[in-house]
This record gives structure tokens, C-alpha cells and sequence, in this order.
């Protein structure tokens, strides 16, 4: 039945990514998916890049998209290969990170029998995901493709797979491009493109009454695009606003202007939690209130009127709930603000919030980022600083994976742009770090690419050095080795009676000669006087670089509002004794 | 019920919660009832009933129709969930229209002891306007319709005339907005 201009599944899968001007994908092959490893021999457009497991793949394609803007793509075979990339795909649906995960299946006379390497892949991804498919038939398989692609990068994004049986991917079936499909709108939820003018009015009249007002803004900033935080930057200059972001914000507003507080949360700055305590505007844009930011709901920022920019629908009053809100995306409703305030000619020079300044001023004067490095063993704050320094003119690209060399990175490190900050934050996955690094120095092959680690989480994808290796991907690997999981050991400290049960890790491998033995580069520094030497070398060495960086093994990460606590009730360091009254109950919290 | 949670929990919830019955319109696809089941497992919602059915052949749409459980707040983020999910075209909260309707089907299986008792279920389910379905020596089988208040409340009366309810099914509430 077949005529000459039909193609094969494969064929057809391989002309939709070119026709989404994808480049660049990341994958494992295995015998449900050999038929489209064959079509990806026989074409120079694509760029395969091959990871040693298939948590690599996800997390490098998490790390190219956060580092590029651009859709991230995968390609996994049946089975485990599938079922590996499962935490990948729910740290990028809890981070909202556009991927594609393209799954082989078993043939489709085999679906349902217990067939070598097969798997409910629809079945155990669907909640990991944005949305999933089974194509069963490969006349649908282009308009899927597409309509994959769509939905990952609309609205608020997130991943998207498609598990294709093997014998579609032999199958034969014209191929529809992207311009030939028109997508049906209730499923893109791409969010309102008109902007609420109500919405922006309201803002503005309470920007004007509002004595201590603030920025709270998060990942959906990044996530609208670079204009937004353009726009975001020009509306704080306007009206002197201070500005505080989560985790995923970072880089949004640049980290060392005068009205940013930094980071808030758990582990954010005193001035930026006490400031969100005692605010009376708040305006959250692209923030979803997250556990790890609002600390006790109930002692939330009890005092404050507050509006709420954001795509998603079901992140308006789901924890917090807020007077305003607009569903429309965040570059448009910024820019409209700020043109209502330009044609209104309304100023703000009057009104300079000199007493909120000056109480914030107040709360900095604690310096609650303060440490005192000694003269032998190298404090860990110290090394991100130094790391800063040596590294800020160039345009650099910093991952990490999780826990305390995670936080101190977010604390440490300022960002003056966005996308340069790839981190796992919703989901929390060690092991993130190396392979999103990867994925950075695909996206950004000129840039300087650093994954921030510690030696615990850097051993959950230890693997993937030898894909930065064979791929000659120079991304340096800055490990800040206290031979414990740190955060777990912070924690039992802290609340656990200092209890270290299972968090010491023993039996640690020589990073120096592991990073050998995979032909990159090993560097270290043992001591204070030996850390920026170390990390120049570093630097300066334009291949895969491990460096190994002795710190303190006690150090632990402050400030931190402990579970259960309010914003106003943080520890600031190891010297305040001043617990919060429910210990016990925030111990049952994570 | 209490919780040890400082989190505001569905639980708690709980305690101000009120019965709702949500009605969505979604593409008919493989694997959209467990999308939607799987939320409302995944969530912590609660389904006290189901109903799924084919509504527009040519436009390939099917109506789901949900009895749920849970305080204005969780239900507010229970269809806006719903909606976010792909083949979803809609979801409305029926008590939020001003006017809808619904009704739920039941049938009901009665053992009976002697015509007597037949009889005084038969007038019994009169009042009711509940018909007789099938009969077969002492079984009967009523189909009753309407609310489920009304339902529910058939049921309970017919445990004091004193038949034996042998079996019964009901189809969860469906319900349009007028």
C-alpha cells in the first residue's frame, strides 16, 4: 500500500525534530528503539549525544533547556530504560521544564503479554508528566510529534512523552509538517494572551498606598523569557521596589543590584524573610508559594495585600490565598504595568519607602551570609565566594546538585542573568548536577559551565563523565567535600540529637585519580592557600575538570527556617540558640 | 479528625467539607479516566462517584460526572487540576451555576417473604414513582430515579416496610446546568 512519499515511523520521527529545529538529543539504545537509532545514522542534522544511563539523558536534556530556552529532547528504549528516566521527568514537571521524552515500546501484538523489556510506560510516566502518549498508529504519529512539542513549551511548561511501539516505528505514513497542523486550543493551554487591565490598575493604586511593599518572584519569570525580566528590572528601577526571588529566580533581577534582598526561603536571606513578614503589598510573579518558601502558613506574611502573576491557573490560592490574581503571562502583564505607569506619567519619586528601606537596611546590618574563614580549612562559603569572583566575568553557567553545597551556591553565587542558574529545586534530585552540566555545554558550547557538588550527589551520576569526556564537553566539576551528606547530617543535628545515622560516607573514591582513570582532569585543594590557585587551574584547563575541594566537615548551612516555622523564626547560625517553640512538630515535616 | 500535620491538609479540610458534583467535558482518549482518577488518588481528593460515558460520537467527547467531598478551597483546586490536564475541556463545580439539575439512577433487588409483603413494597414504591423491573418468584427489582437526597431516602423507607435488599446498584449523580 505503500507509495514513495510516505516514510517510515522513524523517518517520520526524525523529520518532525528537524522540522522543530531540535539539534541536538540525548539518549541510550536498546532494542525497542533500533529503528530510529538507524534513521539517526543515516542524517548529519541531529546531534546524538550518548549517556552511559538514561537518568543522564533527562537530567542533560533538563540542563540544555533551562540553559537555552529551547525544548530539551530524549530518546530511551522500552523497559528500564524508560522506567530510569522517571525521577528526570518529575523533577522537570515539578520545575516546569520543557522536554520531549521520545520511549520505545515492545511491538504493539506484544503490548500487554509481559514481553521482554516491556513496561506501562504510559501508565507510570502519566503523573510524571504534563501529558503522555501511546501512538498506536503511525498515520498520527507526525500530528503527536507536533502537538508534543506545543504543549511542553506552552503555558506553564513541563515534560511531554511519547512511547512508540517498534512496529510504528517500521511502519509506513505521510508526514504532516508543523505548519500543516492546527492544534486544538483547549489542549495547548497556552494561558490568556490579553492582558487584565483591572489587574494592572489595582497594582498600580496599591504600588502608590502601599507603605512596605515587595517583589517576590520565581522560575515562572525565567520561564516567560528573557524580556520579562527585562521588563521586571525596569518597573524596581521605576518605583524602588525591593525585590526578593526563590530559589528559581535567581538571575531574574541581577543578584548584586542595590534592591535585591536575595534569595528567600528556607535557607534565604534574614533581610528577604523578615521583609516578606512584615510587608503590606506583595506582588508575586511566577512564584506558586511553595512549602519551602512560606515556611508557616499560618504566620505567612499575615500583614499584606496581595497580587499574583502567574500561568497556572491551579497555583492561584492553592497555598496562599491572594487578594488579585491574572493568569496571563508574565512579559505581557509586566510590559503593560509599565507602559500604564509611562502614559499615566505616574511617578514614583515621592515615594521612596525611605522607612521600609531604612528597616530593611536594619535586618541587612545582621549579615546573616557572614563566616569567618580561618587560616587552614577551607570554609565552604568561602569557596563559592572565591568561585564568584574568579569566575564572574565570564559568562558562566553554574548547576548543582542537592543539599547544602546547593544552598550555598544559591546563597553565594549572584547571578546577573537568567537562565544561568540550573538547579533542581521542586523535586530536590541528587545527581542532577553533572548531566544537566552536560546538557549546559551542549546548549552553550562557548560558555563556562560549572556543576557546583558535593561528593555524595556527584556519586549518584558519577557516570556521566565519561559522556562529557568522549563528547570533549570541558564542564568543571566543583565538588565541596565534607565526606558527609550535609544536609541530612544538618538536620540530625539540628533535630535529631545529633544522631548521624548513615549520613558519613565511607569508603569515598580518590576524586584526583577517578577523574583520571576517565581521562578528564582531577585538581584539588586541601587547604585555605591552595583554593584559588586550584581554582584557576581549573578553569583554565579546557577539558572535563574534577576538583576536589577539602572543606569543613562540620559547617552547616544558615540561615534556616526549620520546618514548621515562620519566617520570623530563623536560626542564623550555629551561635543562636534560639529554637523555635515547635521543634517537635517540624520535625515530622520534610 | 485530627491531624499531626502543621501542613493544612485535605484532612482537615474535611471538616468543613460539602458534597459537590463536578461535571467535565474531555476528549474520549485512551487513558483520560485514570489521568482523572489518578489525580484525585494522587492529590488526596475524594471520588464518591463516577459516572463516564460517551456524550458526542462525531466530536469524539465524553462526559465524566464526579461526587466529591472537600471544603470550597480544595474544590476550587480540584477543577482547576482537572482542567490543566490536556484532553480537558472543561470542568464545572454544578453548585457553582445558578441552575442545574441532577439525578442519579438506582436499582434495587428485594427478597419478599409472602404477597403480603410484595404488595406493601409494591404500594410503598408507588409513592416513590419507583417502577418494577423484573420480577422472578420471591425477587423483585425496582428502578427508582432522581436525586440522590431522594434516593437515599427511598432506601432508608424501605428498610422500615420490611423488605430484604438483596443487592443494589446506583449510578452516582449526573446532573446538567439549565
Amino acid at each position: 500500500m505503500s507509495n514513495d512519499n510516505e516514510l517510515t515511523g522513524a523517518d517520520i520521527l526524525l523529520k518532525a525534530l528537524k522540522d522543530q529545529e531540535v539539534d541536538t538529543i540525548f539518549g541510550y539504545p536498546g532494542g525497542a528503539v533500533l529503528p530510529i537509532y538507524d534513521a539517526i545514522f543515516g542524517q548529519n542534522f541531529l546531534k546524538h549525544v550518548l549517556v552511559r544511563q538514561e537518568a543522564g539523558a533527562v537530567h542533560a536534556a533538563e540542563g540544555y533547556a533551562r540553559s537555552s530556552g529551547k525544548v530539551g529532547v530524549l530518546l530511551v528504549t522500552s523497559g528500564p530504560g524508560v522506567t530510569n528516566v522517571v525521577t528526570g521527568l518529575t523533577d522537570a514537571l515539578m520545575d516546569s521544564i520543557p522536554i520531549v521524552c521520545i520511549s520505545g515500546q515492545v511491538p504493539s501484538h506484544l503490548i500487554g503479554t509481559d514481553a521482554f523489556q516491556e513496561c506501562d510506560t504510559t501508565g507510570i510516566t502519566r503523573p510524571c508528566t504534563k501529558h503522555n502518549y501511546l501512538v498506536k498508529d503511525v498515520s498520527k504519529l507526525s500530528e503527536t510529534i507536533h502537538e508534543a512539542f506545543k504543549i511542553a513549551s506552552s503555558g506553564r511548561p513541563g515534560p511531554v512523552l511519547i512511547d512508540i511501539p517498534k512496529d510504528v516505528q517500521f511502519a509506513k505514513s505521510k508526514y504532516i509538517s508543523k505548519k500543516d497542523i492546527s492544534f486544538r486550543e483547549h489542549r495547548i493551554k497556552a494561558g490568556s494572551k490579553n492582558v487584565d487591565k483591572n489587574f494592572v490598575i489595582e497594582l498600580v493604586n496599591h504600588i502608590k498606598k502601599s507603605e512596605r511593599p515587595i517583589f517576590y518572584v520565581g522560575g515562572g519569570c525565567l520561564n516567560s523569557g528573557h524580556q520579562a525580566s527585562q521588563e521586571l528590572i525596569k518597573l524596581v528601577n521605576k518605583t524602588n521596589i525591593p525585590i526578593t526571588t526563590t530559589l528559581h529566580g535567581l538571575g531574574c533581577f541581577p543578584g548584586e543590584d542595590k534592591s535585591s534582598l536575595g534569595m528567600l526561603g528556607m535557607h534565604g536571606n534574614y533581610e528577604a524573610n523578615l521583609a516578606m513578614n512584615k510587608c503590606d503589598l506583595m506582588i508575586n510573579v511566577g512564584a506558586r508559594f511553595d512549602d519551602r518558601v512560606t515556611g508557616r502558613l499560618d504566620a505567612f506574611s499575615p500583614d499584606s495585600i496581595k497580587f499574583h502573576i502567574d500561568i497556572d491557573q491551579s497555583s492561584i490560592n492553592k497555598n496562599v490565598k491572594v487578594n488579585f490574581h491574572t493568569n496571563t503571562d508574565i512579559t505581557l502583564t509586566l510590559k503593560e504595568i509599565n507602559s500604564f505607569i509611562d502614559s499615566n506619567n505616574i511617578d514614583f519619586g515621592d515615594k521612596d519607602y525611605d522607612n521600609w528601606w531604612g528597616q530593611i537596611n536594619e535586618w541587612r546590618k545582621k549579615e546573616c551570609l557572614h563566616y569567618e574563614q580561618g587560616d587552614e580549612v577551607i570554609k565552604p562559603q568561602h569557596a563559592i565566594s572565591r568561585l564568584y569572583e574568579l569566575t564572574k566575568q565570564k559568562d558562566t553557567f553554574v548547576t548543582t546538585e542537592v543539599g547544602q553545597h546547593q544552598m550555598w551556591a544559591a546563597q553565594y553565587y549572584k547571578f546577573s542573568k537568567p537562565n544561568r542558574w540550573i538547579t533542581s529545586g521542586g523535586l530536590g534530585t541528587m545527581g542532577f548536577g553533572m548531566p544537566a552540566a552536560v546538557g549546559a555545554q551542549m546548549a552553550n558550547p562557548d560558555s563556562l559551565v560549572i556543576d557546583i557538588a558535593g561528593e555524595a550527589s556527584f556519586l549518584m551520576n558519577i557516570q556521566e563523565i565519561a559522556t562529557a569526556v568522549q563528547y570533549k564537553l570541558p564542564i568543571k566539576i566543583f565538588i565541596l567535600n565534607n565526606e558527609y551528606m550535609g544536609m541530612v547530617r544538618q538536620w540530625q543535628e539540628l533535630l535529631h540529637g545529633s544522631r548521624y545515622s548513615e549520613s558519613y560516607v565511607d569508603a569515598l573514591p580518590d576524586f584526583k585519580k577517578l577523574a583520571e582513570s576517565f581521562n578528564a582532569v582531577g585538581v584539588r585543594a586541601k587547604n585555605i592557600s591552595e583554593l584559588d590557585d586550584t581554582i584557576n587551574e581549573m578553569i583554565s584547563i579546557d577539558r572535563p575538570v574534577i576538583a576536589d575541594i577539602w572543606v569543613d566537615k562540620k559547617e552547616n548551612c544558615f540561615p534556616m527556617i526549620p520546618s514548621g516555622a515562620a519566617h520570623h523564626e530563623m536560626l542564623l547560625s550555629k551561635y543562636d540558640k534560639e529554637n523555635p517553640e515547635n521543634q517537635e512538630k517540624g520535625k515530622v515535616l520534610v | 479528625m485530627s491531624s499531626t500535620s502543621v501542613y493544612p491538609t485535605p484532612i482537615n479540610a474535611f471538616k468543613q467539607s460539602k458534597r459537590s458534583v463536578l461535571s467535565v467535558i474531555v476528549d474520549n482518549e485512551p487513558g483520560i479516566l485514570a489521568r482523572i482518577v489518578g489525580l484525585f488518588s494522587g492529590r488526596g481528593y475524594n471520588i464518591e462517584a463516577l459516572n463516564v460515558t460517551v456524550v458526542d460520537v462525531q466530536k469524539n467527547l465524553s462526559r465524566i460526572t464526579i461526587e466529591t467531598l472537600g471544603e470550597e478551597k480544595v474544590i476550587s483546586q480540584i477543577i482547576a487540576q482537572l482542567e490543566k490536564l490536556v484532553p480537558v475541556h472543561s470542568a464545572t463545580n454544578l453548585a457553582n451555576l445558578s441552575e442545574s439539575y441532577e439525578a442519579e439512577i438506582c436499582l434495587v433487588k428485594i427478597e419478599f417473604d409472602n404477597e403480603e409483603q410484595d404488595q406493601k413494597i409494591l404500594n410503598f414504591a408507588d409513592i416513590y414513582r419507583s417502577r418494577t423491573v423484573q420480577k422472578r418468584q420471591n425477587i423483585v427489582v425496582y428502578e427508582i430515579s432522581g436525586t440522590s437526597e431522594r434516593i437515599n431516602k427511598f432506601l432508608d423507607d424501605l428498610d422500615t416496610i420490611g423488605g430484604i435488599k438483596v443487592e443494589l446498584v446506583r449510578s452516582g449523580p449526573i446532573g446538567l446546568g439549565i
